[in-house]
């Protein structure tokens, strides 16, 4: 894995300032970053899978959902205690993981991204209809049971979980599997070529990014208290994610997470001169001319300021 | 004595084209068995049957004795055969290390995610194949057409391989280049690997094969010492086209 001090000094520093944060920030800057660091988990996700092997999903909010769902489901209609329900939620979005695996194992590119596409139109329209009883219909579940109450707990809550998945995907990533899923993205018959089974790595990289696609599902839901399709299965909830991906850098895990963050205080940021729809317009221009000026993301804008940093005091 | 490779009776169809016709050949370890025939011939065909990336319609591929017809191209590459392709694929993002750790890689997940990668021997294949220590942490974008020729055959030799399909070796590289690549293949010749080599360069090749079988439209039209099947009538007339 190869690890340096450095590494433990940059993750003891980023989780210490988002730990600081309840006691630097208002109330309501919290409640946004609450939404920032559910967006980081999300995308983290999002990466682990596409950023990484190259296989473009537009049905992440697919794996999201059934998360969600899951656990919202087993709490409020069967009175399954959370600390059951959670876990039950992460482990059917890792078996829906495989539903979207399947698609993978014989077409790429454009068609695997629209067939993920339809896996989430599938969802919405059968939340609707299949066991409104159970799914609520087109109103969703509310009543929920939350894990924590108030502001400051609940980033705490969201904090830690985004801490938690980052480190670990960060690390997982640095291993061979993460240079060989990398490899996938760039040359897959290579791949085979090397002896390796593609087969298998992509089902690890599906079963990876489900998982934590599904654990920041379920722990969002129990944040909201609620759960709505048309809220959850919805193309923009699906470009918020990709962006925040593709202008944070992706294929780098930290990327997407200082994407999410960028995009949601962006948009706060923009708020109180633009309140409606129109500050979608800036913010779109604005990811673009991050995106045309550096592919790489923020991400690598930083590290190359910081190379000629470097650069500058040799 | 046993084939390090047997090829027999192998059938591949595309459509109303048959791209290999019945065709049996093989090759003893530490030999090296020259392929030619004019363009079309289906001499990268035979290799892709040989791997798995392709399945035939008829005919059977055995290793040391054992069929491995019905393996994957994985299972074939961990059986110890593996190739090189007319175009270098390199993973472009990647460095040398790290384009040659994908080939040392073990095919189980646990082991990927649990052990540790062997930069000793990362080092030591690329040195083998006369990459500089400084190439190592390039990126694969920096490299010369020469040293990605290279860096193949430290990905290969990192597979396992002790027999070696090299397709097209010398396409694309300069007179100094190709020198440099007979002089590796030389190399790993004395140290016993097989091949079998598939090249229009016919002067570099010459000097690189113990023995050659010439190929047209699928079918084997020749085969015994390089210099009799370039005699050959039939082989003259394939490449000629009359």
């Amino acid at each position: 894995m190869n690890l340096r001090w450095y590494h433990f000094l940059l993750w003891a520093a980023f989780a210490a300032t988002l730990m600081l944060m309840p006691e630097l920030v208002s109330k309501g800057t919290l409640r946004t970053m609450i939404f920032a660091c559910y967006l980081a988990i999300f995308a983290v996700s999002w990466d682990l899978l596409s950023g990484r092997t190259g296989y473009i999903s537009f049905g992440h909010p697919f794996l999201i959902g059934i998360g969600a769902y899951t656990t919202a489901i087993l709490s409020k209609r069967f009175d399954v205690p959370l600390e059951l329900s959670i876990p039950i939620a992460v482990v059917v979005t890792m078996i829906g993981g495989l539903i979207v695996l399947l698609p993978a194992l014989r077409i790429k590119g454009s068609y695997f991204a629209l067939v993920t596409l339809a896996y989430m139109e599938l969802i919405y329209q059968l939340t609707q209809v299949v066991r409104p009883d159970l799914t609520g219909g087109t109103r969703g579940i509310s009543g929920i049971e939350t894990l924590t109450r108030g502001a400051v707990n609940g980033y705490y809550l969201a904090a830690t979980l985004l801490i938690i998945l980052t480190i670990f995907s960060w690390a997982l990533m640095r291993t061979r599997i993460g240079t060989a899923l990398w490899a996938i993205g760039m040359n897959e018959e290579s791949v085979r070529g090397s002896g390796l089974s593609t087969t298998k790595l992509k089902c690890f990289a599906f079963l990876a990014s489900a998982f934590v696609a599904g654990l920041g599902g379920a722990f969002y839901v129990h944040y909201l208290g609620s759960i709505a399709p048309r809220a959850l299965f919805d193309i923009n909830f699906l470009f918020t994610i990709l962006v925040a991906v593709l202008i944070g850098g992706a294929g780098t895990i930290i990327g997407p997470v200082m994407g999410a963050f960028f995009l949601v205080f962006l948009l706060e940021w923009l708020r109180p001169w633009l309140p409606g729809a129109e500050r979608y317009f800036i913010y779109g221009l604005i990811a673009l001319v991050i995106y045309m000026y550096e592919p790489k993301g923020i991400i690598r804008i930083f590290s190359n300021l910081l190379g000629k940093l470097r650069g500058a005091n040799k | 004595m046993t084939a390090a490779l047997e090829v027999r009776h192998l059938v591949k169809k595309f459509g109303g084209l048959t791209a290999t016709d019945n065709l049996s050949f093989s090759v003893s370890t530490g030999e090296s068995l020259g392929l030619i025939g004019p363009n079309g011939a289906g001499k990268t065909t035979v290799f892709s049957l040989i791997m798995g990336e392709l399945i035939q319609n008829a005919g059977t591929i055995h290793l040391d004795g054992v069929e491995i017809s019905k393996l994957s191209t994985a299972q074939r590459i961990k059986k110890g055969v593996s190739r090189t392709y007319q175009v270098p694929r390199p993973f472009a993002e990647l460095t040398v290390r790290e384009n040659i750790r994908v080939g040392l890689m073990p095919n189980s997940v646990r082991q990927m995610v649990f052990g540790n990668s062997d930069k000793a021997r990362e080092t030591e294949l690329a040195l083998s194949v006369g990459l500089s220590e400084a190439d190592i942490e390039r990126n694969v974008g920096e490299l010369s057409m020469g040293d990605l020729r290279k860096l193949e055959f430290a990905r290969t030799l990192a597979t396992g391989a002790k027999i070696m399909l090299l397709d097209e070796v010398f396409a694309g590289l300069t007179s100094g280049e190709i020198s440099m690549i007979a002089e590796l293949i030389q190399d790993l010749r004395d140290q016993g690997f097989t091949f079998v080599m598939v090249s229009h360069d016919l002067p570099a090749m010459e000097p690189l094969v113990d023995r050659t079988i010439a190929i047209e439209r699928g079918a084997l039209i020749a085969q015994g010492s390089f210099a009799s099947v370039l005699a050959d009538e039939t082989v003259r007339a394939a490449y000629l086209g009359t």
